[in-house]
């Protein structure tokens, strides 16, 4: 397993996509996968809401194997144990999920651990417990993730990431026209799943996005 | 290893968690010796608190399980895992867990039985047998079924959906080596009187 924890990690947050079924059309996660890597995707999570767990571990398998050979950083939500059992290179824990100590404890040192957090004070706190980058918001109003509640906007983004020193990725409602201000906000990259993952043409959404988020992060470093 | 007999299973709708949590080493005390700890559609940090509060209560010989969630039973220090019978295949697990953990599947049919055993389930949960309100408009598998998985799988079996005292004998006489109840104990009036019921109906047919 690639160690991806340090430097690389922000490299990798760039474009973040996580896939979920009731968005994809029917077309399956790994033909979205394959589509969203080539049009640029840096990281993948399998996010698995419902269904048969056995049936995660046989996608999950297919994943982590095109995320490695594309040198894709490849992340699972909530299953610590599922992760463990996939070899994935990361495990991506929320509020109510295992606490990012527990979650650490598990999967060791060499494993990345993400996680979301709902204040500042979360943020901070899971940094001091070994997290290694946060998912921050929802920054735009979205529909994807109904538990997710109000948009908590780009302020919210910026105050947390000027507090911690690990990288932040901004998450929910952000498209292509919208996802410079987030990179300006002081994220090292974007997570999607609609505006990927429920894109008719999957490549070219994810290129757009991955231009986008260039372009800023090309522009703050200016 | 040794298989339990009598399995209380977890139920956040049935009986909230801290309720149960008060009444655990009672239940214990009066024979449970096996308590699946499950979350439902609740968070695993929930269920982690739970069974590391759950984990003092159980003592030898009852074994704590933790449903589903290998990652829960790793950090709660669990006795070992149940897992639905298409969770994370037993192999996969045995390898997470390690050695001397008890590994328990959920089967619906003979052929989920013999793939699970294969797999090296040491224990197969089976049902409903009878109809229960916590498989609402599922119908009863029935003592043909139960017999039909008994008979299939060098495993033990334990039965599971709508088992009462007095179902015991029948139920041990199709083949199950125990019981997993939810309702029969946690929505009972004296839970501690019903672990009594179930622990007398099961040590009267003695160890199969």
């Amino acid at each position: 397993m690639a160690n991806w924890r340090g430097v690389r990690l922000r490299e990798a947050l760039r474009l973040y996509v996580i896939t979920d079924r009731t968005l994809a059309r029917g077309r399956p996660d790994i033909e979205i996968a394959r589509e969203a890597i080539a049009g640029g995707a840096t990281a993948l999570q399998l996010r698995w809401k419902t269904g048969p767990l056995s049936e995660a571990l046989q996608i999950g398998r297919a994943l982590q194997a095109l995320c490695r050979a594309a040198g894709v950083l490849f992340i699972v939500n909530d299953r610590v144990d599922l992760a463990l059992a996939l070899e994935a290179d990361g495990v991506h824990v929320g509020v109510n999920d295992l606490p990012v100590p527990e979650t650490r404890k598990l999967v060791g040192e060499s494993m990345v651990v993400g996680f979301s957090p709902e204040s500042l004070e979360q943020a901070v706190e899971a940094e001091a417990a070994g997290a290694d980058y946060l998912g921050v918001g929802p920054v735009y109003p979205t529909t994807t993730k109904p538990d997710a509640g109000p948009a908590v906007g780009l302020e919210h983004l910026a105050e947390i990431a000027r507090a911690v020193h690990i990288p932040v990725v901004g998450i929910g409602g952000i498209t292509a026209a919208n996802a410079a201000a987030v990179i300006e906000a002081g994220a090292v990259g974007v997570a999607v799943i609609s505006a990927v993952v429920g894109a008719e043409d999957v490549r070219g959404a994810a290129r757009q996005l991955r231009e986008v988020v260039d372009a800023a992060l090309a522009e703050r470093s200016a | 290893m040794r298989v339990p007999r009598l399995h209380l299973v977890t139920d956040p709708e049935v009986c909230p968690f801290d309720r149960l949590l008060a009444l655990l080493p009672d239940l214990v005390a009066a024979g449970v010796d096996a308590v699946h700890v499950r979350a439902r559609d609740r968070g695993a940090g929930e269920l982690l608190a739970v069974a590391q509060v759950a984990r003092r209560a159980i003592v030898p010989p009852a074994v704590l399980l933790v449903n589903d969630r290998v990652d829960v039973a790793l950090l709660s220090e669990a006795d070992g895992v149940q897992l639905p019978e298409r969770g994370l295949p037993p192999e996969d697990v045995r390898r997470l867990l390690g050695r001397g953990r008890l590994v328990g599947c959920s089967v619906h049919s003979v052929s989920a039985a013999e793939r699970a055993a294969r797999a090296g389930a040491d224990f197969l949960l089976f049902g409903n047998v009878y109809e229960t309100a916590s498989k609402p408009g599922r119908a009863a598998a029935g003592l043909e079924a139960l017999q039909a998985v008994a008979r299939a799988v060098p495993r033990p079996v334990v039965a599971i959906g709508g088992i009462t005292p007095e179902r015991v004998p029948a139920v041990l006489a199709a083949g199950a080596r125990g019981v997993a109840v939810i309702r029969g104990i946690l929505a009972a009036a004296d839970p501690v009187a019903a672990v009594h019921a179930f622990r007398a109906a099961l040590d009267r047919v003695g160890g199969a």
